[in-house]
């Protein structure tokens, strides 16, 4: 059993050792490239299937940030809606035969939570100001900075894990009971797969998007609490 | 000999990490779905929402059990003491 | 536990790269082309209810112009009924003179006719009387057709003016009309009274007239005295006419 943690370089580019969640996020990215610029090339006002259902998911997003958020959904909308994409789609990566998806590896799910921490520093910074972001820190008394501090991490580490955790252990079990039984038995656990992928993404989308409006409007509680209002 | 019980260690840490870890994960998502039973039974028509909320809300719970796998992993993978 | 940090840097990268991509070409597009479809639905309502209140903005105009039409309408019955009210006035008017002209006329035509119809009837009644008189007259004896008749005369010319009589007894011949042929006896005699009433007997030149029925009429320069039938039917005659 190969060990889920490591990772063998597949080639290496110059002195860059390219590895195969690299590969399989350019060929999700590239797919992904492909298809929105060829299916928003004719948008019309009397929308076709396609449209529609990219009309869909567009104000899926915009309702959840607005939800969430109770903000205009316009400026967190790309990221929003393309962390979710792309989650969505590599968890969904692992139907392909011999394609592990990148989320099943440590650093994909970290760079997807460094960027939300950057946003949400971005973000923050943008909404409130630099003091302004940095007095949330102490709040609601300046007692409170280290936790606010040490809350920031260990969130951001959540995700990484959760995510992580969930996609790993998922490819994991399929391995397993796919070198005990065989052919046919692991197809109700990737089953499974499918749904914990999509509600992964789902839950990722939706707590970055907790942690980003918790930076830029009023400050909520824990990214755990704030799962009140789930519409979809 | 040293290795070995260091080796045999981790092998019953991650055993021990993911049983107990999943006790409350495994309690918990049973209290949540005999809520949402419970809340469907009453209101079958806001069953949808109900079963929507309900997965998100298991998958935030079994979470808690992938730490522990995911530790369990760590110790036997990544043991840093092997 | 490794991390290959060179894995973490390109996925970092490639995820940035990927928001980039499908803000560009995914979200920005679609979200533009919902802002549009909102922006026409906003113009369809807007025009839409432009158009209602074009609608209604016209609704009221053919209102008023309605109530306006009904107006007018009610003005020109009024006035065509006061004109109509006049015209019948008017014509009822006309049709009271005419109708009482027409009456008048008629009523003139009926008094001449009546007039001419009396007079018709009085001379035919004259006639009549005369013939009536005259039949009856030839009843009588012919001595009553003058002698009754004398003392009359002799009485009418006895009324007469003192100086009538005198131009009478005086003057020259007197006429005297008598129905029938005068006997001498009776001229005598008539001769004898009117002497007696005059003072002298005049000279007498008799004349018969039939038409006198019966009687005797003196007709001197000056004046004339009836005393026949003729004179009496037609005195009658007169004063019923008068009575009518």
């Amino acid at each position: 059993m190969d060990n889920p943690l490591s990772l063998e370089p597949l080639f290496h580019l110059g002195p860059v050792p390219i590895t195969a969640p690299v590969v399989v996020t350019w060929a999700i990215m590239l797919a992904l490239g492909l298809f929105a610029a060829l299916a928003t090339r004719r948008l019309s006002l009397t929308p076709g299937k396609l449209q529609t259902v990219l009309e869909l998911l567009v104000t899926t997003v915009d309702s959840q940030i607005r939800d969430t958020m109770q903000r205009d959904p316009a400026p967190f909308r790309a990221l929003i809606g393309s962390i979710f994409l792309f989650v969505l789609i590599a968890n969904w990566s692992a139907l392909i035969p011999g394609i592990e998806p990148p989320t099943a590896h440590l650093e994909t799910d970290a760079a997807l939570a460094l960027v939300v921490l950057a946003a949400t520093i971005a973000y923050g910074i943008a909404g409130r100001g630099l003091g302004g972001y940095l007095a949330t820190f102490a709040e609601p008394s300046w007692v409170m900075i280290p936790l606010n501090v040490v809350e920031q991490i260990t969130r951001t580490f959540s995700l990484i894990v959760r995510l992580f955790g969930n996609v790993m252990s998922g490819v994991f079990v399929v391995g397993i009971v796919l070198s005990l039984a065989g052919l046919f038995v692991p197809i109700p656990l990737m089953a499974l797969d499918l749904l914990t992928g999509a509600v992964q993404a789902y839950i990722f989308a939706v707590l970055a998007t907790v942690f980003i409006g918790a930076a830029v409007g009023e400050s909520h509680g824990p990214a755990g609490q704030d799962q009140k209002d789930l519409p979809r | 000999m040293t290795a070995n019980l260091i080796e045999i260690v981790s092998i019953l840490a991650a055993a021990l990490a993911v049983s107990f870890g999943a006790i409350g994960p495994a309690l918990a998502e049973g209290r949540a779905v005999a809520a949402a039973m419970d809340a469907i039974a009453r209101q079958p028509e806001a069953a949808g929402t109900l079963s929507r909320t309900l997965f998100v809300g298991l998958a935030m719970i079994e979470t808690m059990a992938i730490y522990t796998l995911v530790i369990a992993l760590l110790v036997l993978f990544a043991n840093p003491f092997v | 536990m490794t991390i290959d940090w060179w894995t973490l840097g390109l996925q970092t990268v490639n995820a940035v790269v990927l928001v980039w991509i499908l803000a560009r070409f995914l979200f920005r597009p679609v979200s533009r082309i919902l802002a549009e479809r909102q922006a026409a639905a906003h113009a369809a309502l807007d025009e839409a209810e432009a158009a209602r209140e074009e609608a209604r903005a016209a609704r009221d105009t053919a209102q008023r112009e309605t109530a306006a039409i009904a107006a007018e309408r009610a003005a020109r019955i009024a006035r065509a009924q006061d004109e109509a009210a006049q015209e019948k006035r008017r014509l009822l008017d006309e049709a009271r003179a005419a109708a009482e002209k027409a009456r008048a006329e008629g009523m003139d035509d009926l008094a001449r006719l009546r007039a001419t119809q009396e007079r018709d009837l009085s001379v035919e009644a004259g006639a009549l009387a005369t013939d009536i008189a005259a039949k009856l007259l030839a009843r009588l004896p012919d001595e009553a057709r003058i002698a009754g008749f004398i003392d009359g005369l002799a009485e009418a010319v006895a009324k007469l003016p003192e100086t009538t009589r005198a131009g009478i007894a005086g003057g020259g011949p007197v006429t005297l009309r008598s129905a029938r042929a005068l006997s001498a006896e009776e001229q005598a005699q008539i001769a004898q009274r009117l002497g007696a009433v005059l003072g002298t007997p005049p000279a007498l030149s008799v004349e018969t007239d039939a038409t006198l029925l019966a009687g005797l009429e003196l007709e001197t320069p000056h004046a004339i005295v009836r005393n026949h039938f003729r004179a009496d039917l037609d005195r009658i005659r007169a004063e019923i006419a008068d009575h009518e």
